[in-house]
């Protein structure tokens, strides 16, 4: 059993619920177990970064001050908190100055930060940590002739070069294909869904939908599978403005990772929050589902 | 701040009859070279150069003696460049440190998302920040429609991260007080703040309405049809959800204020 920190970040507990349902219901299966961090708050994400360093890095620094009492890795499974937390991670350590107020600021809240915590995806976590042998022999359910499109998101790879190629990664692929489905070609994979710039520049996001549903639909794809809560909100939730907007007619369910394993590993339907998607998946996971009945 | 330098150039005899156009045209092309002025006697041109630092006169100098048609190369004076207050202010915010590396290739603009929507590309903000131009920098577009998707970034032949940059930007913005009309995203930005100070965590429903009542109510129209399948799936919680250490986050907060600092 592996032990991790879990920092779920504010869009688990609302648009990307299904995310953490699915999380918490896997884990067990992959021998791993998540210890929410107590009382966390918001990484601040790219909006607080943007309107003030100081406060931006305190922010994120309470969060890793409390990361750090636990001694095991910081897992998050939302994109953006990932980069974010790894940026003030590098902020900290590149700008002296910085830190000096950082800490000053920590102190008076009776918290400290030496700088020591390690910020991990889930997705990377799953894919290095258990490996794609381990899951492989736990495949209950192969997803036999699913046509899934490996959407990574920009802040999986980016800005930091980690464990997979930043322009064109192929981890998610190979995880889909070790759960018996298809990953299909699917050129824009590690591009931009606008994340969230869908609220105050909807036409421009509604833009870079279209394209990826494009991009996924004419590949062949039967639904898209994803890394991040903010992707998976602006291809489900927007899916139906794309289609009034461009005239198109996409219906592609958009899973996360998380999902796609429990139905794989056999894990009860119930709990991976299958329900929770605009778009219903009930028909692409038909088959995988009526297999997955007797486990259940 | 950078240093303006002066330098002469003598062309090879053998050139020196018909070479003089393309020596002039090999000279401008120079990204540190401003003008080439063509003179008679001792030397053929004279050259005015504007480098970094003190120390990359020699390297521009180097690069031009290197070439086969330059016979010999003075240097006639070397003084401080006239001063860009807005490229120092750029140059000591955290993520603006990289604008003087930009050798201008234009990758950044080629891999950027929304440079279709943005007033400036990448690559123009960082050659108007070089060149001072301050207002038309901080008021434009486009650091407001960086989706931080950091493709620039990661392909950046030298390391500026201009998406550190459009942040930086951002950032210089709201502490002047200078805003773009046509973009809404320092609204929502606002309303982020907002709502991770208030609660330590952020309330999507609260950040949306307040947004919408800010900027344009009636567009919220059109998200009510969203709203509701959210909604209806438990994906959009009423309440916001408050944590235990809001006081201590906003004690941290606070503190922050005070040491202010970095923008």
């Amino acid at each position: 059993m592996r032990y991790y920190s879990y920092f779920p970040g504010c869009s688990l507990e609302a648009t990307a619920v299904a995310y953490g349902l699915s999380t918490q219901a896997i884990t067990g299966a992959l021998d791993m177990e998540l210890i929410e961090l107590e009382d966390w708050n918001c990484c601040g994400s790219t909006p607080y970064g943007s309107t003030n360093e100081l406060e931006s890095l305190c922010i994120a620094a309470r969060n890793l001050a409390l990361a750090e009492k636990t001694g095991l890795d910081l897992v998050t499974p939302c994109s953006s908190c990932y980069t974010t937390l790894n940026r003030a991670n590098s902020q900290l350590r590149e700008y002296p100055d910085l830190k000096g107020k950082v800490d000053e600021c920590l102190a008076t809240a009776g918290l400290e930060y030496k700088g020591t915590v390690k910020i991990r995806h889930l997705f990377e976590v799953i894919f290095n940590d258990t490996g794609l042998k381990t899951i492989e022999s736990k495949v209950m359910n192969p997803l036999t002739g699913l046509r899934v499109a490996p959407y990574y998101g920009c802040q999986l790879v980016r800005p930091e070069p980690s464990f997979d190629n930043q322009q064109n990664p192929q981890s998610l692929d190979r995880l889909i294909a070790s759960l018996g489905a298809e990953p299909v070609p699917f050129p824009l994979k590690d591009r931009c869904c606008g994340g969230s710039l869908i609220i105050p520049e909807l036409d421009l996001a509604l833009g870079l939908i279209h394209q990826l549903l494009e991009s996924a639909g004419s590949n062949g794809a039967q639904c898209i599978v994803t890394v991040c809560p903010l992707c998976q909100t602006n291809l489900d939730a927007y899916q139906g403005m794309v289609n009034s907007k461009f005239g198109t007619s996409y219906n592609l369910p958009i899973l996360f990772f998380t999902q796609l394993l429990g139905v794989a590993l056999g894990i009860e339907l119930q709990g991976l929050g299958l329900d929770k998607g605009v778009i219903s998946a009930e028909k692409v996971l038909a088959p995988s589902v009526t297999m997955a009945e007797p486990a259940t | 701040m950078g240093t303006k330098a002066y330098l002469m150039v003598k062309m090879e005899m053998s050139y020196a009859r018909d070479g003089h156009t393309d020596g002039m045209k090999e000279l401008k092309a120079m990204p540190e070279i401003e003008t080439v002025e063509p003179v008679s006697g001792d030397y053929d041109f004279v050259i005015a150069a504007t480098v970094d630092a003190p120390v990359r006169v020699a390297s521009v100098a180097s690069e031009i003696r290197a070439k086969e048609w330059v016979k010999n190369l003075d240097v006639l004076k070397v003084e401080p460049a006239a001063p860009n207050p807005f490229l120092d202010e750029v140059c000591s915010t955290p993520g603006g440190e990289c604008v003087r590396w930009c050798v201008q290739c234009g990758m950044c603009s080629a891999s950027c998302p929304n440079v279709g929507k943005m007033d400036y590309s990448p690559r123009k903000i960082i050659a108007l920040i070089r060149a001072g131009r301050r207002y038309d920098v901080l008021t434009s577009n486009s650091m407001w429609v960086c989706a931080s998707c950091y493709l620039c970034t990661v392909r950046c032949p030298k390391d500026v991260k201009p998406t550190e940059l459009m942040h930086a930007l951002e950032r210089l913005s709201f502490h002047h007080g200078l805003r773009h009309g046509a973009t809404s995203t320092p609204a929502m930005y606002n309303a982020f703040v907002n709502s991770i100070n208030n609660n330590g965590r952020v309330h999507e429903l609260g950040l949306m309405s307040k947004f919408y009542l800010k900027t344009n109510p009636l567009a919220a129209l059109k998200m009510i049809p969203i709203g509701l399948k959210l909604l209806s799936r438990g994906r959009m919680p009423l309440k916001p959800r408050k944590i235990r250490g809001i006081n201590q986050l906003k004690t941290i907060i606070e503190k922050a204020n005070v040491l202010g600092g970095a923008q």
